[in-house]
């Protein structure tokens, strides 16, 4: 895997990135990965008793996804250099999340910003106010 | 209830081993049913289990900081890595919270964390985190 080239990307290009499916398995999974079994990410009775329509992901699932996203265009993780975001609406098993970015700078240290961010296949914003730096091939 | 006279607070959590099997089994919890794609790297979101995961943990449970769980929203999240970490690493993280703020029933909290490799006194990653606490219902 290698960074795009500096050369190749230019400010207003839209980067292409990848969606994924996410199952309660999944989450299940993450909440074993991460250590974190807040009951409103695996206990739907729990997640519907404090208002929500049931079990969310965890916004650092969420997150994890588009980091992933934004290292498979960067050629690597380690390309990856930064990332932020605001949990905005959350994920809900099932849903598809789609992630998007687009290049708004790049520096000459062939540093590349992006605004980032991740809908879901119902229309939720679910990641706003992304940003992310990677590090370009020269 | 969290309020200013907390900001400053820190939570440190040394020694933390990054063990092979945890990395894998997040990459694979990331990847869902699609093949995880770099299987031999720490995703770096695998900072949520050792930079975030013990300091946090601490914060929750202080008790004379007070917070609901029941009411906790995770509202923002920020992460950079300057440098890659590597399973086998050991890493030690700091947090601080850095504000407090309260509008509209709700409690902002801010924190600040940072990640270092001792071996050879390297940054991987710094964060910061707001945390949003509801009033209760």
């Amino acid at each position: 895997m290698t960074a795009p080239a500096a050369s190749d990307v230019a400010v207003g290009d839209s980067v292409t990135l990848v969606s994924r499916t996410v199952t309660q398995e999944q989450i299940n999974a993450y909440a074993d990965a991460s250590g974190d079994h807040n009951p409103i990410h695996v206990d739907p009775e729990f997640a519907r008793s404090v208002g929500l329509p049931g079990t969310i992901a965890h916004g650092l699932l969420e997150m994890g996804i588009l980091a992933d996203a934004i290292a498979s265009w960067a050629g690597g993780n380690a390309n990856l250099l930064s990332l932020s975001c605001r949990f905005s609406k959350p994920l809900l098993p099932g849903d598809t999340i789609i992630c998007t970015g687009t290049v708004v700078s790049v520096d000459d240290a062939g540093v590349a910003t992006l605004e980032v961010g991740a809908s879901s296949d119902r229309g939720d914003r679910v990641l706003t106010n992304g940003r992310a730096t990677v590090r370009l091939s020269r | 209830m969290p309020d200013q006279s907390h900001v400053g607070r820190r939570y440190t959590a040394s020694g933390q081993r990054i063990a092979p099997e945890s990395t894998a089994a997040m990459a694979q919890a990331i990847a869902g049913a699609d093949p995880v794609r770099e299987p031999e790297a720490v995703p770096p979101t695998f900072a949520a289990v050792y930079c975030l995961g013990p300091t946090l943990a601490q914060l929750f449970t202080d008790p004379e900081v007070g917070i609901d769980l029941a009411g906790l929203i995770h509202g923002e999240q920020s992460f950079e890595w300057p440098a890659p970490v590597h399973p086998g690493d050991v890493i030690d993280a700091t947090a601080e919270i850095t504000g407090i703020d309260v509008k509209r029933g709700m409690t902002f909290v801010r924190l600040a964390m940072e990640a270092v490799r001792p071996a050879d006194n390297t940054v991987v990653c710094r964060a910061t985190s707001l945390m949003i606490v509801r009033a209760p219902a």
